[in-house]
C-alpha cells in the first residue's frame, strides 16, 4: 500500500507494514495512535535476543515464517468451537466472553448484564464506550519500547473491556476465552482493559487455546483504583504450533490488590510478561506454574515496580521442563527510593524431567530504598528418586508415579488460587496435560 | 513357597558388599522376625526384596510364589502382593494421601483384572479399614507423610498395608520409636493380615513387638548373613544377652 515510507524499516517488519491499512471509520485519536505504533514497530523490528528480557525465547521460527494479521474475521465452525469450549471453560463463571481468532464471537458468548459493570468486547466498547478504550490505549505506556505492544496497538482487532463502578463486588468470576479456530495461519492481536473503581472487587479467568499455527499477541491493561481488588487467572493451552506472547500492564492505586495466576501448559513459544506498578500500600501476588515439553519454550517475565511506600509483593513460580523443553522465569523487583517499608518476596522452584531440558531462572532486585524487606530464592532439581520408589513400592506404575510427583510439585502453586472453582478447573487441566507428557 | 531366598549377595554402587549370602525360606501362613544390630543389612535386604534400585545382586536368587522376584520391577512386585513398610516413610509434598492410596489400590485391582473402585466405594473401604485398625481419619486429607509425626508415619504404613492386603508383607522396624498405642495399632494390622495364604516378615530391633505378634521363626542377621535361626525364644535370648555378646558367641561357633 504505502508507496513511499520515509522511516527505517526492519526487514522482519515489512510484511506487517504492508498489511497496515488505516481504517477511516475509527476515531482520529486511535488512527493517529495506530500510525505512530506502526512506525515504531517498523523501526524496532523483532526484539533482539541480546535484549535481556527476550534472551530465553527463540522467535526465529516466527521471523522466518511470519504470521501476519488476518484482515477479516474468518467463518468458524461454531459446533466444533462449542465442543472445545465445553472442556475449556469454567462452569461456574458468571459470564463468558469468547473471542475467536481475536474477534468477539457473540454466538459463543453469554454475558449477563449487571448494574455498575460494563463488560463486553473491545470492538463493542469502541462504539458504546470509546472513552474506556481510549483510557486503555493512552493510559498504558509501554508500546514505545516494546515492539509487540506497538504491533498490538497498530493492529488490535478486538479484545474485552471490563469496567466496574466504585464499590461493586462481583461474587463469581467472569470468563474470557480466546480461541484460535485453526482456519488461517495468521496473527491475532487483542487489546483488553480492566478498570476497577475505588473499592470494587472482581475475579476473571482468561483461557487461551486453539488449533493449528498462529501467533497470538495479547495485551491487557489493568487500572485499579484505591483499594480495588482484582484476581486474574490465566490458563494457556495453545496449540502445539502456536506462538503466544502476552503482556499485562497493571497500575495499582493506593491499597489496591492484584492477584495474578498463570498456568502455561501448551504452545510452541509462550511468553507471559507482567509489568506491575505499585501504588502506596498496594499488594501484588503473582503465582504461576508452567510445563514445557518437546522443543517448546515458555517464559514468565515479571517486573514489579514499587513506586510508593508500603507495597507488598509475593511471587511463587514453579516450572517443569521435560523433553528438550526450555523454561525461564525472569523476575525483576524494583524498589524506588521513597518506597520504604516495601515487602517483596520471590521464589522460583523448578523441576527438570528430560535429560535435554533446560530451565533458567533469573531474579533481579533493584533496591534504592533502605528500609525494605526483599528476598528471592530459586532451585532447580530432579524428580525425587526416593519418592518415586515409594510410590512404585505401592504398585503405582512408574509413568503414573512420575506424573503424580510432577502434579504434586506444581500443585503447590495452583493451590494458592483461593477460588475453589478456578482451582479445581486448573488442576483438572493440569492433570490432563501431564497425562500426555513425555519423559 | 511364598519366599525363597538363596545365597543372596548384594552390593552398593561403590562396590561395598552388604548382603553376603542370605538364605531364608518363608512359607504361606508364617510370620518370621529378623533381628540384628544396626548396619547389619536388614533394610538393605528389605529394599532388595521390594525392588529398590542402586543395589547390585552379584550372586543368589529370590523366588516369590515360584517366580523370579528379582526380574520384576518394584511396582510389579507390589501389584503381585509384595508390601514393604518403610523404616523411613517418604514425605511427598503435594500428593494427597487418599488420592495416592486410591491410585495404589486401583493399580493393584487393574493388575488383577478387578474393576477399579470409584471414589465412593474407595471411601467406604477406607472407613472400614480405619475402624478395624482403630485409627482416626486425620491422615487422609494431608499430603503423603508430610508433617506426620514418627508414629503417624508408621500408622500410615500399616494403614496402607491393610488397604492393599499383601501376600507378603515386609515390615522394616515399623515398631521402632512407637508408644504403646501406636505399637498396638501395628500389632492389630499385622495380626489382622495373618492368614494361611499370607506371609509376614518383621524386621525389628526389639522383642517388644513380638509380644504382640508371635512369630513362628526368629532369625538373627549379622554383617549381611543370617547367623542363627530359631523360634520366639531366640528373641528373648537376644534381648537378654544383647547383640554384641550374642554375635561373638555365634561367630565363635561358626568359626
Ligand atoms: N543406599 C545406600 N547407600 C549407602 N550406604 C548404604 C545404602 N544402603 C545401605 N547402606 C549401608 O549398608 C549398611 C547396612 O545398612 P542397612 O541395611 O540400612 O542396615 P540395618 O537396616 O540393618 O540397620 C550400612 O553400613 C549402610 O550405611
Ligand atoms: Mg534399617
Amino acid at each position: 500500500m504505502n508507496a513511499v515510507v520515509d522511516f527505517p524499516v526492519k526487514p522482519e517488519a515489512r510484511g506487517y507494514l504492508a498489511r497496515f491499512v488505516p481504517d477511516d471509520s475509527e476515531p482520529g485519536w486511535l488512527a493517529a495512535r495506530r500510525q505512530q505504533a506502526m512506525t515504531r514497530f517498523a523501526e524496532l523490528g523483532f526484539p533482539n535476543r541480546k535484549s535481556e528480557s527476550w534472551r530465553y525465547l527463540d522467535l526465529q521460527p516466527l521471523e522466518n515464517q511470519p504470521l501476519l494479521p488476518s484482515p477479516a474475521a474468518p467463518r468458524a465452525d461454531t459446533a466444533a468451537l462449542s465442543e472445545r469450549l465445553a472442556h475449556l471453560s469454567l462452569p461456574e463463571a458468571a459470564s463468558r466472553l469468547v473471542l475467536v481468532d481475536g474477534r468477539f464471537a457473540p454466538e459463543l458468548s453469554t454475558v449477563e448484564p449487571r448494574s455498575g459493570v460494563w463488560f463486553g468486547s473491545t470492538a463493542h466498547a469502541m462504539r458504546e464506550r470509546p472513552d474506556l478504550v481510549r483510557a486503555a490505549v493512552e493510559g498504558i505506556e509501554g508500546d514505545e519500547a516494546h515492539p509487540f505492544a506497538a504491533l498490538n496497538t497498530a493492529f488490535f482487532s478486538d479484545g474485552f473491556v471490563l469496567d466496574i463502578a466504585p464499590g461493586v463486588t462481583l461474587d463469581r468470576p467472569l470468563e474470557i476465552v480466546h480461541l484460535g479456530a485453526g482456519i488461517s495461519e495468521s496473527s491475532f492481536h487483542t487489546r483488553s482493559v480492566v478498570m476497577l473503581g475505588e473499592g470494587s472487587r472482581a475475579g476473571i479467568i482468561e483461557t487461551y487455546a486453539g488449533e493449528g499455527r498462529y501467533w497470538r499477541n495479547d495485551l491487557v491493561g489493568v487500572l485499579l483504583g484505591q483499594r480495588a481488588e482484582l484476581t486474574r487467572t490465566v490458563l494457556v493451552e495453545e496449540s502445539a504450533a502456536a506462538v503466544h506472547l502476552a503482556q499485562i500492564e497493571a497500575r495499582l492505586g493506593e491499597g489496591a490488590r492484584f492477584t495474578g495466576f498463570v498456568l502455561l501448559l501448551n504452545g510452541q513459544r509462550v511468553r507471559h510478561e507482567a509489568n506491575i506498578r505499585m501504588g502506596e500500600g498496594a499488594k501484588c501476588v503473582i503465582n504461576g506454574a508452567y510445563v514445557v515439553t518437546g522443543s517448546d519454550e515458555a517464559n514468565i517475565v515479571t517486573v514489579v515496580d514499587h513506586t510508593a511506600p508500603g507495597g507488598q509483593t509475593s511471587e511463587l513460580i514453579k516450572g517443569v521442563a521435560a523433553g528438550r523443553g526450555h523454561g525461564a522465569f525472569q523476575g525483576r523487583m524494583i524498589v524506588r527510593e521513597h518506597a520504604q517499608k516495601t515487602d517483596a518476596h520471590q521464589l522460583s522452584r523448578n523441576l527438570i524431567i528430560g535429560q535435554r531440558a533446560v530451565i533458567d531462572t533469573k531474579p533481579e532486585l533493584e533496591i534504592y530504598a533502605d528500609d525494605v524487606k526483599c528476598s528471592h530464592g530459586a532451585s532447580v532439581g530432579d524428580l525425587d528418586e526416593t519418592a518415586l520408589f515409594y510410590l512404585q513400592a505401592r504398585g503405582i506404575p512408574a509413568d503414573e508415579a512420575r506424573r503424580m510427583l510432577i502434579d504434586g510439585f506444581l500443585r503447590e502453586a495452583v493451590d494458592t488460587i483461593e477460588d475453589i472453582a478456578k482451582r479445581t478447573h486448573l488442576l483438572r487441566r493440569l492433570a490432563g496435560r501431564l497425562a500426555e507428557l513425555e519423559g | 513357597m511364598m519366599l525363597e531366598i538363596k545365597n543372596l549377595h548384594a552390593r552398593l554402587a561403590d562396590g561395598r558388599e552388604i548382603l553376603k549370602g542370605i538364605d531364608l525360606s518363608v512359607a504361606a501362613g508364617e510370620v518370621h522376625a529378623i533381628m540384628g544390630p544396626n548396619g547389619s543389612g536388614k533394610s538393605t535386604l528389605a529394599a532388595v526384596l521390594a525392588g529398590r534400585e542402586g543395589y547390585e545382586i552379584t550372586e543368589g536368587s529370590v523366588r516369590y510364589q515360584g517366580r523370579d522376584l528379582l526380574a520384576m520391577a518394584a511396582d510389579e512386585r507390589a501389584r503381585e502382593g509384595v508390601f514393604l513398610a518403610f523404616q523411613y516413610p517418604v514425605e511427598i509434598p503435594g500428593v494427597n494421601n487418599t488420592y495416592f492410596l486410591r491410585a495404589a489400590v486401583n493399580a493393584q485391582r487393574r493388575h488383577r483384572g478387578d474393576p477399579e473402585l470409584d471414589a465412593g466405594q474407595f471411601l467406604r473401604l477406607v472407613r472400614a479399614t480405619l475402624k478395624l485398625l482403630d485409627i482416626g481419619d486425620d491422615l487422609l486429607q494431608r499430603a503423603v507423610n508430610v508433617g506426620f509425626s514418627g508414629g503417624e508415619k508408621k500408622r500410615n504404613e500399616i494403614f496402607q498395608m491393610a488397604m492393599l492386603e499383601p501376600r507378603l508383607a515386609i515390615l522394616d522396624e515399623t515398631d521402632s520409636g512407637l508408644d504403646i498405642d501406636a505399637l498396638r495399632t501395628v500389632a492389630r494390622g499385622v495380626n489382622g493380615l495373618r492368614s494361611p495364604d499370607r506371609a509376614i516378615v518383621m524386621i525389628t530391633h526389639y522383642k517388644r513387638l513380638l509380644d504382640y505378634v508371635e512369630p513362628d521363626y526368629v532369625h538373627v542377621l549379622q554383617d549381611g548373613r543370617i547367623i542363627q535361626s530359631g523360634d520366639k525364644d531366640l528373641a528373648a535370648e537376644l534381648e537378654q544377652r544383647g547383640y554384641g555378646t550374642f554375635a561373638d558367641a555365634m561367630g565363635g561357633d561358626a568359626a
